[in-house]
């Protein structure tokens, strides 16, 4: 045992070391590679370049007001900790927080597959290394896009509450993460679940996940102020975010509605929009609440398809996170054809935008076709999963991959 | 939702989908064959439409041309000027210096762009008398052609041409008029030039058209008009509409990628088929072929066609002026950049084309044909139902590792002097090598090889889909050719008639090699082009010179998945013999 242990020790600092270390070299040999991603909008978005970063980062060294200009979507905290490294440095924190998650990830695997032994598991270090060596996660990485940051935050709040099981810990973290996202808030609701309905810690989660956030706010409202709350960042980082205000093209399914609508429905279907995007949570929540991960997962992959502004580093998180599921692979009905169809739209997306954009030979139709391609793929895949995860609960939690079911 | 359950049902109790999985291998066969035959079906009758001009500003051969009779002494004067120019051997640059003379004294503002390794060329800008001054329109003319032959027509015709329509207050698009070294890298070098460096420039150009009358010769036959870009970018359908009604209206015969003088008249199924065969093969190899001048206008939103005059005849020079003249009549009332009509099109005779709509679909099969090959190779073995992790990462490893081989391969063949044989032999080698492996010399797993097969051809399938947009031709071209590729049959120690598989095996590898296909290909259809080995010297140039990257798709597309499934034709032991080994052990 003690052996095991020494074991996983060592292929867990090898995976992260591996992670960080690649990280590093790419983007020391492509030294321009990040400009180039962070012109991509499969990548980068108004949200959460880097560039706008920077554009942050300037006006606050130098004293000017950062949000009048309306480039900047940062939340000042963000901006502050930034300014307080320099610039050179910056790829290393981004490198450092993508082997964070990788660790994370190897111990919330190894935790949940020791509770549930004879189950079908991945080992933990290929999980850690799928992560790490995963082309979307280390490219948005490399392309320093906050989304990083954001991930980092999220699979902390996982680790602690899933393997640390310390309520404290998991709502700061989760404050954190909504800090930088405003729509992650709504992932307090799966993450009830972990709580095992116990209503002292719900109330402890959600007063510490309040606090925390509330502080956050306070601070950022109340920086190089002299004390005095200026609440003008709310509105160009949440606001911006919630309403939408830069209408440029995405990999999300929000964009292409708002450039062909008419101008008196746009308010009205932005609140539709972001009444879709959250409100299907609880939903989940509720439907799978003994499955306290799962129902987190499939939360966090349904607010990947429906963003306002997604990436592809929002679903390089949440496709880390699917081989802990390997129980339900058995029960999966078309995990080619998602395949398939993920490969294709990621593939074809930058090529049409090329085709769009600088070519001039395609046009706006021709990209959201594919993005519309890839959220048929997200969609297949959170479906599958769904149907599995029914399938498990009605074989009653010991696989029977024989048993030949239809659904109604 | 009803019928849709009555018909699951239906097909669950009819066991449809084994049966379904059992005939992949058909099915993907029978996909390729579509495919084709649906490229067949195009030049038939009912399967193509008639062009039609689809801007309406653009309003073509509407206002009469004047470029006749009286303008005729001029061209004939900076003919002979030329004609002196050349036979006093004056050297390039000072040659330039004379013409920009020229250029000044009817008001055009001129420059020499000096490129010591690609050649040099000279423009002059016209300013637009009604114009902003933001958008520009090109007259091009290379000092010698593709062929390499002194453009004397093209020039003269250019520099009397700039002269009348320096007259003219009708422009609201600045005239650029250029004269380069050779219609491919010294042009390709000024176009690149003007988007980065050049101070002298008249706004973003919205179109070229590229002179090329190699004659000093008053008469010629009929006009060829190429329009094929890099890449597989074309121009605009209506771009290439308006020159060839000009060329119609001014009475004479239009030839399209080539074609002879004495075929220009057919129009049936087999010469509709021959055209769009040609277009296919010159879109697929444009860049390596000569450059005519317009293909080194893509890649900046510019519309260009090259207009050639042909032959010994009975028409005059001015006329052949007036389609310059009446197509930037056309573009000039242009408010927007070309949008309307095709981007993606093939022309089946001058006045008939086929949208993308109606030929998309084939390539789409071919990719779809690699798809199937994927499922069979994942779910036609003994190996379908676990998930051997193990094994699955082995492979992809495989596959990252063939990729950085291919990386590596198109990087070294592309810089340094290896002759382009050892890629062939290289490639012949490695694919009958499983015909003199002995047998102790196996080590793969059986596993391993059906999923480096079916990431080989999902790679592919890939490939396939992300080029059809991009570049049709290229994209049909290596689907078909590669097609073999997914005939190959793995085989275990046990499998029966070994010798006779393996040959097979080994002449479809072969013959589905990436380059021995393309040296083949060529060597076939473009024998006079390419001689030899010469192909990939040209491909190798179309990269260095123009940014073709045709060699890299064949590299970095072709060769990964060609090198998969060479490896997965290796005879390997099956994945149970093994575990009986280490139990015996």
């Amino acid at each position: 045992m003690e052996s095991f242990r020494q074991e996983g020790r060592w292929s867990l600092l090898a995976v992260v070391c591996l992670a960080v270390t690649v990280r590093c070299a790419v983007t020391a040999m492509f030294p321009s590679l990040q400009q180039q991603l962070d012109q991509q909008v499969e990548f980068s978005t108004p949200m959460t370049s880097y560039k706008s970063l920077r554009e942050g980062l300037f006006l606050l060294r130098h004293g000017l007001p950062v949000y009048s200009g309306g480039v900047v979507h940062q939340p000042p905290l963000l901006l502050s900790v930034f300014s307080r490294v320099p610039n050179c440095c910056h790829r290393y924190l981004y490198a450092v927080a993508d082997g964070v998650v990788a660790c994370q990830l190897m111990l919330v695997s190894r935790a949940l597959f020791s509770r549930t032994p004879g189950q079908r598991r991945v080992p933990t270090w290929v999980v850690g290394l799928l992560f790490a060596l995963n082309p979307l996660a280390l490219l948005s990485c490399v392309s320093q896009s906050t989304v990083s940051l954001t991930n980092v935050a999220l699979s902390s709040c996982v680790y602690c509450a899933v393997v640390l099981r310390n309520t404290w810990l998991s709502g700061v973290a989760l404050a954190f993460a909504s800090y930088l996202n405003v729509y992650n808030a709504v992932l307090a609701i799966p993450l009830f679940n972990a709580f095992n309905g116990a209503r002292r810690e719900v109330c402890l989660f959600t007063s510490v996940f309040a606090l925390c956030l509330a502080l956050l706010l306070l601070l950022s409202g109340s920086q190089g102020n002299g004390g005095a709350f200026d609440g003008s960042f709310l509105q160009a980082t949440y606001g911006a975010m919630i309403r939408f205000e830069s209408v440029a093209p995405n990999l999300g399914l929000w964009w292409y509605f708002f450039i062909e609508m008419f101008q008196e429905f746009i308010p009205f279907f932005k609140g539709v929009f972001n009444v879709f995007h959250v409100g299907v949570t609880p939903a989940i929540a509720w439907r799978f609440r003994g499955q306290p991960l799962y129902s987190f997962v499939i939360s966090l992959l349904w607010l990947t398809l429906t963003k306002p502004y997604p990436t592809l580093g929002d679903t390089a998180l949440c496709f880390a996170y699917l081989p802990l599921f390997a129980p339900l692979f058995g029960y999966l009905k078309y995990p080619l054809f998602s395949t398939l169809l993920f490969l294709h739209g990621v593939m074809l997306s930058p090529i049409f935008y090329h085709l769009w954009i600088d070519l001039g030979s395609g046009n706006s139709n021709f990209f959201y076709a594919v993005s519309l391609v890839y959220a048929l793929a997200l969609g297949s895949i959170i479906a599958d999963f769904v149907w599995a995860m029914l399938r498990m609960e009605y074989d009653g939690g010991s696989p029977n991959y024989k048993r030949r079911l239809t659904q109604i | 939702m009803g019928l849709f359950e009555t018909l699951q049902r239906k097909a669950v109790k009819l066991g449809l989908l084994p049966k379904l999985l059992a005939a992949l291998p058909l099915l993907s066969a029978l996909t390729a064959v579509v495919s084709v035959v649906m490229i067949l079906i195009i030049p038939m009758n009912g399967q193509y439409r008639n062009t039609y001009i689809s801007e309406n500003a653009l309003m073509p051969s509407q206002a009469y041309s004047y470029f006749r009779e009286t303008e005729w002494n001029i061209l004939r004067g900076y003919r002979t000027e030329i004609e002196v120019l050349n036979s006093r051997g004056v050297s390039a640059s000072d040659r330039y210096d004379i013409v920009a003379g020229w250029l000044n004294e009817f008001g055009a503002k001129t420059a020499v762009y000096r490129n010591e390794e690609m050649g040099d060329t000279l423009y002059g800008v016209l300013h637009a008398p009604r114009g902003d001054g933001t958008e520009a329109m090109v007259l091009c003319a290379p000092w010698n052609n593709s062929e390499g032959e002194f453009n004397i027509g093209g020039s003269a015709l250019a520099i009397a041409l700039s002269r009348y329509f320096s007259r003219w207050p009708v422009w609201s698009k600045n005239i650029i008029v250029v004269f380069s070294d050779n219609p491919s890298v010294a042009l390709r070098s000024w176009v690149e030039a003007y988007h980065t460096s050049l101070d002298l420039t008249g706004g973003s150009i919205e179109a070229a058209v590229i002179l090329d009358y190699p004659s000093n010769n008053d008469y010629f036959n009929y006009t060829e008009i190429h329009f094929e870009g890099l890449n597989g970018e074309l121009p605009n359908l209506d771009l290439v509409n308006v020159a060839v009604h000009i060329t119609q209206h001014e009475g004479m015969k239009v030839s399209l990628h080539g074609l002879p003088r004495s075929e220009l008249e057919k129009n049936n199924y087999w010469s509709r088929l021959k055209l769009l065969f040609l277009g296919m093969k010159d879109s697929t190899l444009a860049g390596m072929k000569k450059a005519h001048g317009n293909e080194v206008f893509s890649g900046w939103r510019i519309q260009a066609v090259t207009l050639k005059a042909r032959g010994e005849g009975q028409i005059d020079i001015t006329t052949f002026g007036r389609i310059p003249e009446a197509m930037f009549r056309s573009i000039n009332n242009l408010l927007e950049k070309f949008h309307q009509s095709f981007f993606f099109y093939f022309l089946l005779s001058p006045n008939n084309f086929v949208s993308i709509s109606s030929y998309l679909p084939s390539a789409v099969l071919l990719s779809i044909t690699f798809a199937i090959a994927a499922v069979d190779a994942t779910v036609n073995n003994a190996y379908a139902s676990a998930l051997h992790i193990t094994y699955t990462l082995l492979a992809a490893l495989a596959s990252v590792i063939s990729l950085l081989v291919s990386f590596l391969v198109a990087h070294w063949f592309l810089y340094s002097t290896t002759s382009p044989l050892y890629l062939i032999l290289g490639s012949v080698v490695l694919a009958v090598s499983p015909l003199v492996m002995s047998r102790s010399n196996n080590a793969l797993r059986e596993p391993v090889c059906y999923r480096m097969r079916t990431l080989g051809y999902i790679y592919y399938s890939l490939i396939l889909t992300s080029l059809l947009m991009l570049n049709f031709p290229l994209a049909f071209s290596i689907g078909l050719f590669g097609y073999p590729m997914t005939l190959v049959k793995p085989l275990n120690i046990y499998s029966k008639s070994q010798m006779s598989l393996k040959l097979r095996n080994s002449v479809l590898l072969v013959i589905s090699n990436p380059f021995v296909a393309t040296w083949l290909i060529c060597t076939v259809v473009e024998n006079s082009e390419f001689p030899n080995l010469d192909v990939f010297a040209a491909l190798f140039s179309a990269w260095k010179d123009l940014n073709c990257w045709t060699w890299f798709v064949l590299c970095l597309g072709w060769l990964p998945t060609w090198l998969l499934v060479t490896f997965s034709s290796f005879t390997s032991i099956p994945a149970a013999e093994t575990t009986i080994e280490k139990k015996s052990n």
